[in-house]
């Protein structure tokens, strides 16, 4: 197609030229699309100038309009808003814009909102509008808070959301949908300018904003499995098709895998891997700059301290990064990762985004990245320029992790990438979202039930469902009785309206989506700060008991105002805690191909990694069975705490957390029999206190997929899974304030806990919308019947082999010792279960 | 009605109430703690949607108590209301009002905020710090009370809303709420049902009484 002549293409040419760049095919498509006023979404890894495909496409459009006075024309109201999901990128994206509005002459500002920006900047925009605001989606929201928010975007040209596919299948994602169709239908009425003309009790601007048509919406994103899906959920607010373009640049990658020197003696299970970590040294010494990724904060801090104990030499020079470190200090590690002053930083996810640290050469992944999206989107970090070669290390923290690292290797060179499934009718945000803009501008419920239809995620959203929404804000809940003060959000003239001055304080205060465990600092008595961990460990220890943090081990004294104070412990028996890096589920595809991979343990000679492992697959062989993909090995297995029953489905904690539940149902219906559920990535466990009925007379119609829904269920009802679900529901959904500065004091008498709500709630209003929604979330989240189905499938018409081993194999291993337990499940009367636990404690 | 468990301390008879309260035989007194009334009113005045059935649930189990055992005074160790006035409490006023004739007194905890003169007109007797029957003391949180001080033998409190594990083969562990008593000292688990608990330690000695699915069973 003929592009017609834009003086802003050639200025921006221009520049780039004398900077020694040639622009991408990808940016150049971009910015055709952009000049043809279309939307889409821009697939392209991170470090290769993606920013400048959207940005610089904007930035043409801005010049092309007012070629005479671009470079002097000041005040042009907001143009473009950059959606981000971390903090840390806001401040590099912000600097490179400026760099190019330095040397191009072109007169826009960049601000940057988030959580880190001071009243005084937030003053100062408000003053004067950036034309670039670069904004996280719960900043986005802080806006659409405010009394002016609809004339701020009256003149916003482009919406573009940057990581997109790290967004989409989370709450922050819905949160982005729900403020793109709020922006994009506002500037609709704009242009026809019929609601400012009924809006005369506010008072608000009278004078129509001259109509700016709808902002373009365009999405960046890393190659994700659906990507058609991603853009289709961006775009749905705009009732638009729109395009993907992708960027072909083929990285090479290296994968280099950190082997112990005797297998024989590497632990069979555990999270942390510092038995290894001298073997980093070299790599580290070896490199320009270095980032080691650590799944969890709190392993991050001990790898952190391990190094500098294996690496003295290494002190200045190396760092440490996460998301609960004083933002002062995060900025300094990645203003010095820029110049590259850093040798080495640990850290978590908090530097997977964003733009590039140009001095990485090396990346050192530690542990199991669970993914193979994850994975290539850390082994990126390294090695920028194209043509140019990624290196990543493995360093697995249990032997078998080296199956997964083979897996991984297998599936980045079918390219199997996985999917992001987008989140679907989250009532917990809708709730949150309606009351951000009632606090704001007030809401029509007719024109915003539209409005909010046209998102992907309640677009199924029923008119009944959105009644109960609205029934649940205004007179919370159905319960509408006497001596009732429900006080929220208020109608008047058919708006909705929030006007209590307090509650909308603390609304303000705690508008997101990301609920986060609660992290305690821990002190020693003695003085001294060692590091923090998460609430939920601390609460399982009893004073007296020894952890390890730091490499430390700790005694717990006690715990004081969110201090957790410990003193130096001289015991062997110590608990590593099971950090928070459990948590991330292997996905089903590289299940499949871990599955596959077993195939070949004890034949393959091409695989480091498989043939490091030769003898603990000969001790798995000799105790029990080593299973081909087209096998499920049950194990029983009998010991001091009781009958392990353990089925390895290979599929990821995800679904084994489903099917243990369906599992542990079917077998409990033949029986009144109780079981504690653990389960890993490869398989789970059904511990019992009484032998578990499961012989090859059963076993198989216990994986039946028939009756699968009325069994998912029943066994959701049974199992506590819906609970943990209505902890982040009840927190989103307004029902629990988390940790609020100042008025932590004022607020004491409104707190209470998610698992007591969630006990209230199933008692007093099991109708509940955020209670169901936990229901629901389980249903199509976790238990998700086609997945599920698929794998029962699969698992009918395999092989199924029962063995009985004598003793913990090293499948079953790290299952029994540090498989993460979850769930109960009993079909025995409490009564009765207390009894026999009386009993037990008689004998002893 | 589930039935009650007797517990005999000093020669005077205490039924523990499957509803979370005591009843003293010699003084017909009924003991309760942690009410809490007005919690869910104070919420939803916030703008926290909770259910409201509990708090109308919470007094009609103590109605069912005052007639079951039909005391001639309530001893409240605490935290009988939750916080500021709202309008829950008129239903409790009401309550009041229909059984005007039992002496009511209440120990006050650190949520009862009202203001003395509410309390007065509601017919309550209100003690700061600690009440005195005989040798036998009533005091909101037990770690507060130095009985040493006093002429009390053996105090009844609440505050803490105790609740006990148990754990058993398989991994498997259960809690539930409990009555808690010491050699010197009772705990009440807190009434409502709006309240969580924190898992105590029995020492050796103590004596723990479990509600388990509205039974009482001695641990």
């Amino acid at each position: 197609m003929k592009q017609k002549k834009s003086i802003g293409r050639e200025l921006i040419l221009q520049w780039l030229t004398a900077k020694g760049f040639r622009p991408f095919d990808f940016q150049l498509n971009t910015w055709d699309a952009i000049a043809k006023r279309e939307s889409g979404l821009v697939n392209a890894p991170t470090g290769c100038g993606k920013t400048f495909s959207v940005f610089l496409g904007a930035l043409m459009e801005f010049v092309d309009e007012n070629p005479a006075d671009f470079s002097s024309k000041k005040n042009n109201g907001l143009q473009l808003l950059w959606i981000t999901p971390l903090r840390a990128l806001a401040k590099d994206v912000g600097r490179a814009m400026e760099e190019v509005m330095h040397e191009t002459g072109i007169s826009w500002k960049v601000g940057i909102r988030n959580g880190d920006t001071s009243i005084a900047e937030r003053a100062k925009q408000k003053k004067q509008v950036p034309e670039v605001l670069i904004i996280t989606p719960e900043s986005l929201h802080l806006l659409l808070a405010q009394k002016n928010s609809r004339e701020l975007f009256a003149t916003l040209k482009i919406i573009a959301v940057d990581e997109w596919h790290e967004l989409m299948g989370s709450k922050r994602g819905v949160q982005v949908e729900l403020a793109i169709t709020r922006i994009v239908h506002s500037a609709g009425c704009m242009a026809s300018n019929h609601l400012l003309v009924e809006d005369k009790k506010s008072g608000l601007n009278q004078q129509p904003v001259i109509g700016n048509s709808q902002p373009l919406v365009w999405g960046i994103s890393a190659t994700i499995g659906n990507l058609e899906q991603a853009r289709e959920v961006l775009l749905a607010p705009l009732q638009k098709e729109g395009i993907i373009i992708k960027a072909s640049l083929d990285k090479q990658l290296e994968i280099i895998s950190i082997l112990p020197d005797e297998i024989e003696k590497y632990p069979w299970a555990g999270h942390l891997g510092i038995k290894l970590a001298e073997k980093l040294v070299p790599i580290i010494e070896n490199s320009r700059t270095c980032l080691i990724f650590i799944n969890t904060r709190g392993m991050s801090e001990v790898w952190y301290q391990t190094l500098l104990t294996v690496a003295p030499q290494l002190a200045g020079a190396i760092a440490l990064h996460h998301g609960s470190i004083e933002q002062e200090l995060r900025l300094w590690v990645e203003e010095a990762l820029h110049t590259g002053k850093l040798k080495a930083v640990v850290c978590t996810s908090s530097l997977d985004l964003g733009v590039d640290f140009r001095p990485v050469d090396t990346v050192i992944q530690v542990g199991s990245p669970k993914g193979v999206a994850r994975f290539l989107q850390r082994a990126g970090r390294s090695g920028h320029s194209p043509g140019e070669t990624s290196k990543i290390y493995f360093l697995p923290t249990h032997s078998l992790e080296l199956v997964e690292v083979a897996a991984l290797k297998q599936a980045i060179g079918e390219n199997a990438i996985e999917s992001k499934e987008p989140m679907l009718l989250c009532f917990d945000v809708l709730l949150q979202f309606l009351c951000t803009l009632a606090i704001g501008e007030g809401f029509r419920a007719d024109e915003l039930y539209a409005e909010i239809k046209k998102t992907y995620c309640y677009a199924e959203m029923s008119i009944d469902e959105w009644r109960e929404v609205l029934q649940h804000l205004t007179a919370g809940g159905k319960a509408l009785q006497q001596y009732d003060e429900y006080k929220k959000v208020t109608i008047v003239d058919d708006v909705y309206h929030i006007n209590s001055r307090r509650i909308a304080m603390r609304h303000r205060l705690h508008i997101g989506t990301i609920v986060s465990d609660a992290m305690l600092k821990v002190k020693l008595l003695s003085g001294g700060f060692i590091g923090v961990i998460e609430e939920w460990f601390v609460s399982r220890l009893e004073p007296g008991d020894v952890f390890t943090l730091a490499g430390r081990n700790l005694e717990l004294v006690m715990i004081k105002d969110m201090n957790v104070l410990v003193r130096k412990s001289g015991s062997k028996k110590t608990i590593v805690p099971s950090w928070m890096g459990g948590r991330m589920s292997l996905t089903a595809n590289l299940g499949r191909i871990l599955r596959e991979t077993f195939n070949k343990a004890l034949t393959d000679e091409q695989s480091i990694e498989i043939k490091s492992l030769h003898s603990l697959f000969l001790l798995q062989k000799k105790l029990s069975h080593i299973p081909r993909s087209d096998e499920l090995l049950v194990e029983q297995i009998e010991d001091k705490n009781g009958f392990h029953l353990l089925v390895y489905p290979f599929e990821g904690r995800q679904v084994h957390e489903a099917m243990s539940a369906i599992l542990a149902y079917r077998i409990g219906r033949q029986l009144p029999i109780s079981f504690s559920i653990s389960m890993n990535d490869y398989g789970f466990e059904l511990l019992s206190d009484q032998p578990v009925p499961v012989d090859d007379s059963n076993v198989r119609d216990l994986f039946s997929s028939e009756q699968l829904l009325a069994d998912i269920q029943k066994s959701i009802n049974s199992t506590e899974m819906a609970k943990r679900k209505f902890r982040d529901i009840a927190v989103i959904g307004g029902l629990i304030f988390q940790g609020m500065p100042g008025e932590k004091k004022k607020a004491r008498h409104l707190q209470s806990s998610a698992s007591l709500l969630f006990k209230v709630f199933a008692e007093f209003e099991p109708d509940n919308l955020l209670l169901k929604q936990s229901y629901h979330e389980v249903l199509f989240q976790q238990m998700d019947e086609t997945r599920l189905r698929q794998a029962l499938q699969r698992i009918y018409q395999n092989k199924i082999i029962l063995s009985f081993p004598e003793q913990i194999t090293p499948l079953s291993f790290p299952i029994i010792v540090d498989g993460l337990s979850r769930n109960n499940y009993s079909s025995e009367k409490l009564e009765d279960r207390v009894r026999k636990m009386q009993a037990q404690l008689e004998k002893l | 009605m589930q039935s009650s468990i007797q517990h005999i301390i000093a020669n005077n008879t205490f039924w523990l109430s499957p509803q979370r309260c005591i009843y003293w035989e010699e003084e017909k007194a009924l003991i309760l703690s942690d009410l809490h009334f007005g919690k869910t009113g104070h919420f939803r005045k916030n703008g926290i949607a909770v259910p409201q059935h509990i708090y109308k649930e919470d007094l009609q189990r103590l109605i069912e108590q005052v007639v079951h055992f039909n005391p001639k005074k309530i001893i409240a160790v605490g935290d009988l209301f939750h916080s500021k006035e709202n309008k829950e409490l008129e239903l409790f006023a009401k309550w009041r009002n229909d059984f005007h004739a039992i002496d009511f007194i209440l120990v006050k905890g650190n949520h009862d905020i009202l203001p003395p003169s509410w309390y007065e007109q509601k017919n309550l007797t209100v003690k700061e710090g600690f009440y005195q029957i005989n040798e036998f003391g009533f005091v909101h949180d037990p770690n507060e009370f130095n009985m040493a001080e006093t002429a009390v033998k053996y105090s009844f409190s609440g505050h803490l809303h105790p609740a006990v594990s148990m754990k058993g083969l398989g991994k498997q562990q259960l809690s539930f709420p409990c009555f808690h008593f010491t050699k010197k000292n009772a705990v009440l688990p807190a009434f409502s049902k709006f309240s969580g608990h924190s898992i105590i330690k029995p020492k050796k000695g103590d004596l723990v009484f479990m509600l388990v699915n509205e039974r009482i069973v001695p641990l």
